[in-house]
């Protein structure tokens, strides 16, 4: 079958900001699908409102809207591109609900819009919980038993309902988890009574839980003709009732016969086609002693379609793209081998392990996972066994995983780790392992299956021998095995860098197999490579190519836009001729997508992995901009591994200048650049009596820190002595500096060669200097820098360039008060910044810093805005209950938008997304002058304005009428949580006191806000800023070109 | 311990061995199947030869006895990368390792599997040793020169086996799964015939069935069963699968060949242009396609061209294994469609 011509114009929807459970990998299904399409000759149009994307790029795309994902801007596009087609398959549950909410509104039928791929009757199947149940009853497909409890029949339902674990469900979800497990029938009546008791409902939904049996899941693709196949399973090794985005996930099935395999493929197969899905879609089962059940179907590409991808060469987005076009799976060519078709099944001679990345190193919050997503990222560990794959996993989480598996704990609180899953259940099973606990025993208590425990012994077994003070005899044995040196340091107490520069002279070094899908049966021609210790070597010639490593898994603080760099960079070297080598361990990534770089070696973004590779290849050169803080902090260890230099760009150890915080203060003050007064102290106390004789607030910071970790202000003395305690325990000094109040915060990325610079741009944050960079609203635009302050930037980063001997990108953050600018910090390498710089200048400044890197002189230049561009972050606060609501040097948000518009009020006005008719506003004493020119405002544009007692005293006393509300303990109407709840405030604005104590008032407030969708304004001036973009403004959707003219 | 896989080429490898210390001896083939690889060893295809398990990870589940495809484990010699010893026993009382030393087979683990499987695909199949007596190992005499069919069969003469259906099957028995055998009996009754007895002394059959088996179908020992099958063209319907497809094709005068190595796994597509299907396969040899002879061919692999059904008005068979075991299930209307059409003959 030809390809479709009755399409020609195709927008692509992406999935808008990085959140928990939507992130990085829809950037790459997205990508796939966009080239795939463009491939076959569309023209393609993409939507995106997230920067940091690859996608949003036009060598992704032919047009791209960097705009809000709503059915607003869709409709303006299809308008203005024309557009016949639309594939919201690719961009997460965002994508889809959009798609389904485009039918709802008739504006497919109205522009005659057709969905390409799984058409539209089909997700609505799959995704209507109802309509689910009915369709999969039809098919005799089993899935979970449901009763009901109605109020008027209490006695007699939870009669019916066997005593067994249940899932509580009620029409509304209860704090967005989806449900609460009863144990028994006892809990599950006090359960169903409270509900009766708390909620105007008139029944209670109780579904059988499947807790505690396997967790399996299909990736399965089907296309127009109804062929319909299997790309791989994947097994949860934590049972169900942990998400799977939370579960350590083995590809492929360990544990599974072949009749269980093929029974769940079976069933996949009957579902997916009686669904009628045209494309990509995950199918998860539960599994117990033979018998099955549906959990659900993805009917879109997801996390685990991108981890399969990853996992078994098989592109799906981009075979997707290709069925949505009406390809036959036998005519799409498997675009790894070359030489065989998309119709076949993977076979896989390796095992993958992907383990989730959790924020709990930076939030203090509840470590138990379970169906809830919190996870930020993930990592995958490819190797030829189950130890080898699961041990690269470990090395790759970039967190104290990494550099030990033992846990110094009690038996007791080793026991409620095992059997309350949690982020540490894998390390308290080895360690239960170290002390001889009975494995049958914990594989009943994890749900873990005994097999993967036997395997993780293997591990224990050899570990258990090594000696303390001598580098193992058995090494090689070791490196079988699969244990990195980090973990045989932690053994034997030899630095693990050493143990590295031994096994390279000793020639104790890994082979590179190559993931084929075929299992070595035909020749492959993409090297996709990964280590292992065996014979053969599949390398092919690298010599003389440059190797960039990424950043590794998401995390708070390093994620996408570290991506985007690296492929941007990748994309630059092949364009100036250089074979590119690309080293990354996030299987959600552009990066390891192997069509991008010469070679992809999916590995963990350590110094050994990369030393091993760098020797194996003798490549010339080493990128670690692109890497986030990782590479920073790595780059020195991998030289002197080497014992010469292989960096690429500023050198090692002017990044060790730049990144030790005492040097870098030092050096300012050398240079005569202002930065906020501080001292360098030596222990707790020194850190009390310098901080006293600053003057609080104060900022702790130490030396490598990611996205600000173990950095605060600290505004009284006794937390100040706490803080000073827990500092030292990571870090031998700490830099006391004075926190800069009332001061503007922006941030300034430049390309230089060394010499000469560019500024690609400087962004104003709106909220004052405290905030961290990665959570700041942040404006980029005319005129919002003054001239004065520019020049003054300007003079120091010509200082900053020369002083540093800074090649490539760097990012510098300061604080500006009145016309003086201080510098807080520089970073010698790509920022967070970076991809929303490029987008809001049209400037592609990653082959800049490339060309500067690679010895090319740079050609200064400056750039003018000629539109705005407001960044706005995200947060994860819905996820986590037990998280409060404020702001801080502690970075919190998951990911960012950017909104576009020709005037600041347009752009701001698009973050809202929504009408602002009313607004409430409660505020602290002091911001309560400030306040009133933003009131004033709100009033002259008609919004109603609610305040809280004081708040409301304040405003009438200078003219504003506003209504008042009360707090609960008020014991007064109208109160201020009803309203919320009931959706009649659509907007809040808030200042809480900034010393810890006295945030918890407003906490039950901040809180509902975030569960509802109401804009939270935590910040005066940011409310300043929204209040002008409120009422009657205008708002236009261009192309993200159209921003970078200046308008006639 | 330590144990070497010799191959004719004069490639040494060293693993440690497993299984039962006897030196063994079979043409080097792989497979690509994930999983099954109980039901893989005891394929009674795979005589003459040993098995490369091309994924690492090998009995990682439970041994159960209800899998096996025969009564012993058919393959000479077993080569594994990362097979697991300590898991419990399941219905065969023993480990992995204790069950291949009961059955008399060696086999050597800690390979390089994938180093085997791709030299296979670039020279073709080879024959080896796997041995703990590396010097005792001198000539590589050609497996396929033996009569390997009687050596697949667990047992021979004729049977009658009731089944689910009245019509009855003569099934050729070349060396078939028991899957197979199941399969057939959801549809049919069978008058099971091993190749040696007298073929045309049977009577009252509706069909004729020719199974999977090993080795070169243009095997002198196999003449008798052509030649049978040549003599009911288009008076019975014929049917057959895998092996049973060479010798039909043969009966038609067609010619086969021995591939380069072979398609061994659960992962090869088929079509018919249109639609596509995920099958089950286990051959070394193929139908010459340039010496098709009276029938159509239906179906042909997706990634190599290679015949995969042909049919014929009162003949139908396929190169793959419908009745899977190990892998997927996509093709077992083959049995129904049998059934069907032996019905139709009928009326």
């Amino acid at each position: 079958m030809p390809r479709r011509d009755d399409i020609h114009r195709i927008l692509v929807i992406g999935s808008g900001p990085v959140v928990i459970g939507q992130a990085a990998e829809f950037d790459y299904s997205g990508s796939q699908a966009c080239l795939s399409l463009r491939e076959e000759g569309y023209y393609v149009v993409l939507l995106n409102s997230n920067p940091a994307t690859i996608q949003t790029d036009h060598r992704i795309a032919d047009r791209v809207y960097i705009e809000p994902i709503t059915v607003e801007a869709v409709e303006r596009i299809i308008e203005k591109e024309n557009i016949d087609a639309i594939e919201p398959h690719m961009g997460g549950q965002t994508a889809l609900n959009l798609a389904v909410k485009l039918k709802k509104a008739g504006i497919l039928d109205r522009y005659g819009i057709k969905i390409i791929g799984t058409p539209v009757e089909s997700i609505e199947l799959a995704e209507d919980r109802e309509k689910f149940y009915e369709f999969l009853l039809k098919l005799n497909e089993p899935q979970p038993a449901r009763y009901k409890i109605r109020r008027e029949n209490f006695e007699e339902d939870i009669a019916a309902i066997p005593d067994r674990p249940v899932i509580v469900r009620t029409s509304f979800s209860l704090g967005g988890t989806g449900g609460n497990i009863a144990r028994n029938r006892e809990a599950l009546t006090s359960m169903a009574e409270s509900i009766f008791r708390s909620f105007d409902v008139d029944y209670v939904e109780v579904n059988e839980s499947l807790e505690g049996m396997k967790e399996i899941e299909y990736e399965v693709i089907r296309d127009s003709f109804g062929n319909c196949i299997t790309v791989c399973n994947m097994e949860n090794i934590d049972p169900m009732g942990v998400h799977t985005g939370e579960s350590i996930v083995v590809t492929p099935s360990q544990t599974l016969s072949d009749i269980e395999y093929q029974m769940l493929r079976d069933s996949a197969i009957r579902i997916i086609s009686g669904l009628g899905i045209q494309g990509a879609c995950n199918i998860q089962f539960a599994l117990s002693e033979g018998k099955y059940y549906i959990i659900e179907v993805n009917p879109r590409t997801s996390r685990s379609s991108a981890l399969a991808s990853k996992a078994t060469g098989y592109p799906i987005a981009r075979i997707a793209a290709k069925i949505a076009a009406g390809y036959g799976l036998h005519e799409i060519v498997n675009p790894i081998t070359k030489n065989t078709y998309a119709a076949f099944e993977p076979s896989l001679d390796y095992v993958t392990v992907k383990i989730p990345r959790w924020p709990f190193d930076k939030f203090s919050v509840d470590r138990t996972i379970g169906v809830q997503m919190k996870s930020i990222g993930e990592v995958m560990g490819i190797g030829r066994t189950f130890e080898e794959a699961l041990m690269k996993a470990m090395a790759s989480l970039d967190n104290s995983f990494a550099t030990s598996i033992r846990l110094r704990l009690k038996d007791d609180d080793l026991w409620a780790l095992i059997e309350k899953p949690n982020d540490r259940r894998i390390l308290a099973v080895f360690e239960g392992l170290f002390r001889n606990f009975d494995i049958k025993r914990m594989s009943r208590l994890s749900g873990y299956d005994e097999y993967f425990i036997h395997k993780m012994n293997n591990i224990v077994k050899i570990l258990r021998n090594i000696d303390l003070g001598h580098i193992p005899e058995n090494l090689m044995q070791l490196k079988k095995i699969g244990i990195p040196d980090e973990i045989i340091s932690s053994f034997c107490g030899i630095p693990a860098d050493e143990i590295t520069r031994y096994r390279i002279e000793k020639n104790i070094m890994p082979v590179y197999k190559r993931i084929d899908t075929c299992s070595g049966e035909f020749e492959v021609i993409v090297p996709y490579m990964y280590s292992t210790y065996e014979d053969e070597d599949e390398i092919p010639d690298l010599k003389n190519s440059v190797m960039i490593i990424g950043s590794g898994p998401n995390r708070i603080a390093q994620g996408l836009e570290f991506d985007y760099g690296s492929v941007k960079a990748i994309l630059a070297l092949r364009d100036m001729g250089y074979k590119s080598i690309m080293l990354n361990s996030n299987p959600e990534t552009v990066s390891t997508d192997f069509d991008i770089s010469d070679a992809l070696f999916f590995e963990p973004v350590t110094p050994e992995y990369i030393v091993n590779v760098i020797v194996k290849t003798s490549c010339s050169g080493l990128i670690v901009q692109f890497s986030g803080q990782t590479g920073q902090n790595i780059a020195k260890r991998i030289e002197d591994i080497l014992g010469r230099s292989i960096v690429l760009g500023t050198s090692t150890e002017d990044i060790e200048r730049v990144e030790d915080r005492t040097t870098f203060s030092q050096t300012l003050e050398s240079l005569h650049i202002l930065q906020p007064p501080f001292a360098i102290a030596e222990n707790e106390n020194d850190t009390v009596k310098k901080a006293l004789t600053l003057g609080l607030p104060i900022i702790l910071r130490s030396s490598h820190v990611i996205g600000g970790r173990s950095m605060e202000i600290i505004y009284d003395v006794d937390y100040l002595a706490e803080r000073a305690r827990d500092v030292f325990t990571v870090s031998r000094n700490v830099l006391v500096s004075k926190y800069l109040e009332n001061a503007i915060e922006m941030d300034v990325d430049f390309v230089s060669d060394g010499s000469s610079y560019s500024i690609c741009g400087v962004l104003v944050h709106i909220e004052e200097a405290g905030v961290h960079s990665g959570d700041a609203t942040m404006i980029y635009g005319p005129d919002v820098v003054n001239k004065k302050v520019r020049e003054r930037i300007e003079r120091i980063v010509e200082s900053l360039v020369k002083e540093f001997r800074l090649i490539g990108l760097s990012n510098l953050q300061i604080a500006v008060r009145g016309e003086d600018v201080y510098v807080i910090e520089l970073n010698a390498r790509s920022s967070r910044s970076l991809p929303f710089i490029s987008k809001a200048t049209g400037v592609d400044w990653v082959r800049l810093a490339v060309e500067c890197m690679m010895g090319s002189p740079l050609r200064p230049m400056r750039i003018e805005a000629s539109s705005y561009f407001v960044k706005v972050s995200v947060f994860p606060f819905s996820k986590f209950q037990d998280m409060d609501v404020v702001f801080g040097p502690e970075m919190k948000s998951t990911g960012e938008a950017m909104y576009p518009g020709r005037t600041l009020p347009e752009a701001l006005r698009k973050s809202l997304q929504k009408d602002v008719r009313s607004v409430l506003i409660t505020v602290r004493d002091e911001d309560k002058p400030r306040i009133l020119e933003t009131a004033r405002i709100l009033q002259e544009k008609g919004i109603t304005i609610y305040a809280t007692a004081g708040t409301s005293i304040y405003l009438r006393d200078h003219g504003i009428k506003a209504q008042t509300l009360y707090r609960i303990r008020d014991r007064r109407e109208p109160k201020i949580l009803d309203l919320l709840s009931s959706g009649a405030i659509d907007m809040v604005i808030n200042t809480t006191e900034m010393s810890t104590g006295a945030v918890r008032d407003g906490f039950r407030i901040r809180r509902l806000c975030i569960m509802r969708g109401v804009p939270l304004i935590m910040n005066i001036n940011l409310a300043r800023a929204y209040a002008d973009s409120l009422g009657d403004v205008r708002l236009e959707y261009r192309e993200i070109s159209e921003y970078l003219r200046v308008e006639a | 311990m330590k144990r070497y896989l010799i191959t004719e080429d004069g490639t040494v490898i060293v693993g440690s061995g497993y299984g039962s210390p006897v030196t063994g001896y079979g043409e080097l083939v792989f497979t690509t199947s994930m999983t099954g690889y109980l039901e893989s060893l005891t394929d009674p295809s795979y005589v003459g030869q040993m098995l490369v398990f091309a994924s690492p990870t090998i009995s990682n589940y439970e041994l159960h006895k209800g899998v096996m495809e025969s009564q012993r484990v058919k393959v000479s010699g077993v080569i594994t990368r990362d097979a697991h010893m300590e898991l419990p026993a399941g219905s065969l009382g023993g480990d992995f390792d204790r069950f291949l030393r009961d059955e008399g087979i060696p086999a050597i683990d800690g390979v390089d599997t994938r180093f085997i499987v791709r030299k296979i695909r670039q020279g073709g199949v080879l024959r080896a040793y796997i041995t703990d007596n590396p010097e005792a190992v001198k000539d590589f005499p050609d497996p396929m020169n033996e009569d390997l069919v009687t050596k697949a069969l667990d047992s021979t003469g004729i049977r009658n086996i009731k089944g689910n259906g009245e019509e009855r099957i003569l099934f050729i028995d070349l060396g078939s799964k028991k899957t197979l055998r199941d399969m057939m009996l959801n549809h049919f009754s069978l008058t099971v015939a091993s190749p040696d007895s007298d073929l045309d002394s049977i009577d009252h059959y509706d069909a004729i069935f020719v199974s999977n088996g090993p080795g070169d179908p243009q095997h002198p020992s196999l003449k008798p069963v052509v030649e049978f099958i040549r003599k009911n063209l288009g008076r019975k319907p014929v049917f057959g699968i895998c092996f049973g497809l060479q010798i039909i094709a043969l009966a038609y005068g067609s010619k086969t060949y021995k591939m380069k190595f072979g398609h061994r796994g659960s992962n090869h597509a088929v079509s018919d242009g249109r639609r596509v299907f995920i099958t089950t396969h286990n051959h070394g040899y193929a139908v010459d396609p340039d010496t098709i002879g009276d029938f159509h061919v239906t179906e042909r692999d997706v990634n190599d061209g290679t015949v995969e059904m042909i049919e014929d008005d009162m003949m139908m068979a396929v190169q793959y294994h419908p009745e899977a075991s190990p892998g997927p299930h996509d093709t077992r209307w083959f049995f129904s469609e049998m059934r069907r059409r032996t019905d139709a003959a009928k009326r």
